[in-house]
């Protein structure tokens, strides 16, 4: 079966700064996938790259076998995003960007689905209030229900859980697994390993825009080591590099 | 204080800069310069056929203006504070870190704004007319002079703005009162004095005579307007959360005539619910259209008043265009980056939503032409006003893309801005000339309009969109 995001030697430069370099990997599908890396590790554009907001300055990749490069909106049909930085509308309040948002991708019952979204994530209180009254906490959840309410096969996060309390946190982490259960994929990038270690079950490392190692969090366990640990002594020895 | 000025200064340079390449932003006012230097060698071809002082009165109407546009500080409030500012971490958002209370950072932002637009573009423009005047036999105390009132042109413009902002920001009934009470005691001075706008100009009647008593009144009346706005404006608006019954999918029901109703109702609600629609109606399009009015009709004793009211229905088409501004200033591409939604269709909603904006400009045009007896040229002056606007607006998508507000700083852009955009006015202007029915060929325009935003689709399609 073919994976669900291939990179090839995907490369993004901003000016003379690489942030992504030479990047290869593929991610199966139904797989917890976490991209992790220190800040500024290139993580981000990895992210923005794959779903077409950005364009790569070399090499190549397709999600769900769309390539990013020719098709980016194509690819931003099928899957689901919550960038790093929530910036829903200002002046809609979050009932009405589920709205627009279901208006966009044409998704049918969308108040009756975002209902559930509501009282899942606690914030029902809070539908009718505009996007830029609504704390960071807030906005996160209403940017979650978006990126799920079309139930993409494949999601992309940057940063899922890092606006949150840690009963939600808990709430999010359980639906992550449970959505990656029912067959669908879900790739995040993060900098907090526990969350990696706890939920993912492959994860990259990425320092200074390149790729450090791939594999899964029971290999690891199987070696008896701690993510964090090994993450560090990857990070460190590429630094010394 | 002066630590905080400079340092806000300096930030402000490195914005722009940063944006553009340093060079390119530094060009900005050398551009400024270049046209006020070569347009003072016109200055004797105006001079053969107009009376003298009018194109004193026309220079600084148009000082007036741009202080009028960069004035609107009161309308900002809460929402310069933290949509602008909130996540750009700039010195104006530090109050919430520093020891400086928000007022302090105020004063000090408008202080910095109003200084950064007079080195930006009152200084260049002075400087190129100073330099081109000894070849136009000008002494060089009229360059030193003007200095001088075009700088108090553009305050007072500005102080008015800020003002009246402040009080628009703070009370809507006192701001309709204040206006009402304005108009009548303009009109009544008007009418028994037989005042002319020379008289209730200080800065102009300073160039014409100067005296110290009238810099002294001109200075009087950008002192005071401006304390009392300090005064006035205030970010602490009450804290109220304020619910809204959804409005959107009966707004886009109704919308379904627009090719993207999703995005007209974003639009349409976006300009509602954030007081621009009202603000800038006023402050960027009526205000501005009534000041040159007035400074137009003066021109009635040299040329025919047809002229003059198709010559103001380009102008009203000029600053209808600047209507793109309103629609893309309350957003970010970034809103819309994790939805598939291409830039082509974000421009052609914004498009569509200027598009049905457009009403304004043309429901004004209308009324102006019927008030100044023109009714049987109201379809030249419709047709004018709708193809010039149109056609600034094709030239601003393709030069700006999503964001005019921005990128018109950098002065390749504001270049071929001006380039383009006046070639167009001044095919116009010939036209009007020769007989003013044949400017209903500038229709025209609506031609390359089209080409414009085509070619803006394929332009910014494929550029990196900045999240700004």
């Amino acid at each position: 079966m073919a994976p669900v995001i291939e990179a090839r030697a995907l490369t993004k430069m901003y000016g003379d700064t690489i942030a992504v370099d030479h990047v290869t990997l593929s991610v199966e599908k139904g797989a917890l996938f976490g991209l992790l890396g220190p800040n500024g590790s290139g993580k981000t554009t990895m992210i923005k790259v794959l779903t077409g907001q950005t364009r790569q300055s070399a090499g190549s990749a397709t999600v769900l076998g769309i390539d990013v490069e020719h098709d980016p909106i194509g690819v931003r049909e099928h899957v689901g995003i919550i960038p790093e930085q929530e910036t829903p509308p200002s002046f809609l309040t979050a009932t009405e960007y589920l709205d627009f948002v279901g208006a966009i991708r044409k998704i049918p019952d969308v108040q009756k689905k975002a209902d559930g979204w509501f009282d899942l994530l606690e914030f029902d209180d809070q539908r009718d209030v505009l996007c830029k009254d609504l704390s960071r906490g807030t906005r996160q959840k209403l940017m979650f229900t978006q990126a799920f309410l079309h139930r993409p096969s494949l999601a992309l996060i940057d940063e899922p859980l890092i606006n949150f309390d840690p009963i939600m946190q808990r709430k999010v982490k359980d639906f992550l697994i449970g959505y990656v259960k029912e067959g669908n994929t879900i790739f995040i990038s993060t900098h907090i390993l526990d969350i990696a270690e706890e939920i993912c079950s492959e994860f990259a490392i990425l320092n200074r825009g390149t790729l450090l190692f791939t594999g899964t969090v029971a290999e690891l366990k199987a070696r008896d080591q701690h993510l964090d640990d090994f993450f560090l002594s990857l990070v460190r020895a590429d630094r010394h590099v | 204080m002066f630590e905080l000025f400079t340092n806000m200064m300096r930030e402000e340079w490195r914005v722009h800069s940063t944006l553009f390449g340093s060079l390119s932003f530094a060009l900005y006012p050398v551009m400024i310069f270049v046209i006020a230097f070569m347009g003072s060698f016109v200055l004797p071809f105006f001079a053969a056929g107009i009376p003298p002082g009018y194109p004193s009165i026309i220079i600084h109407a148009i000082f007036l203006l741009l202080g009028i546009m960069v004035g609107g500080f009161g309308l900002m409030g809460r929402e310069v504070m933290n949509r602008r500012f909130g996540q750009a971490s700039l010195l104006a958002y530090s109050a919430r870190s520093l020891p400086i209370t928000e007022r302090h950072i105020f004063v000090v932002f408008v202080i910095k704004d109003t200084v950064y637009y007079l080195i930006l573009c009152v200084l260049p423009f002075v400087f190129g007319f100073t330099v081109a005047s000894p070849f136009l036999h000008i002494p060089l105390a009229l360059p030193l002079l003007l200095f001088l009132t075009l700088t108090l042109a553009f305050l007072t413009g500005l102080a008015l703005i800020f003002f009246l902002s402040t009080v628009y920001a703070r009370s809507k009934h006192v701001f309709i009162l204040l206006c009402i009470c304005g108009i009548l005691a303009g009109t009544t001075l008007y009418l028994s004095h037989s005042l002319t706008p020379v008289s209730l100009f200080p800065p102009l009647q300073l160039f014409y005579l100067f005296s110290w008593e009238t810099l002294l009144v001109a200075c009087a009346v950008i002192l005071i307007p401006s304390v009392i706005a300090a005064m006035l404006f205030t970010t602490e608006f009450a804290d109220t959360t304020r619910k809204y019954k959804p409005l959107f999918t009966s707004l886009a029901r109704r919308l379904s005539f627009f090719p993207y109703p999703p995005l007209a109702t974003k639009d349409l609600l976006d300009l509602e619910r954030s007081g621009s629609f009202v603000g800038q109606v006023l402050f960027s399009f009526l205000i501005p259209l009534c000041l040159l009015w007035f400074l137009l009709s003066i021109l009635t004793r040299i040329l025919p008043a047809v002229s003059i009211l198709l010559v103001f229905s380009i102008l009203t088409g000029v600053i209808a265009a600047m209507m793109y501004t309103w629609l893309t200033m309350l957003d970010t591409f970034n809103t819309y980056s994790c939805l598939p939604i291409s830039v082509p269709t974000l421009l052609s909603g914004k498009i569509s939503s200027f598009t049905a904006l457009q009403l304004i400009p043309a429901i004004f045009i209308a009324i102006v032409s019927i008030a100044a007896g023109g009714l049987a040229y109201l379809v030249p002056a419709l047709v004018i006003c709708l193809s010039v606007s149109f056609y600034t607006l094709g030239v601003t998508c393709w030069l700006t893309g999503l964001s005019p507000n921005v990128l018109i700083y950098d002065a390749k852009v504001l270049v071929s801005w001006f380039v383009l955009v006046v070639i167009a006015l001044f095919a116009i202007i010939v036209l009007i000339v020769i007989n003013p029915f044949y400017t209903l060929a500038s229709s025209a325009l609506f031609l390359p309009a089209w080409g414009f935003v085509k070619l803006s689709y394929a332009k910014w399609n494929t550029r990196e969109q900045p999240g700004f």
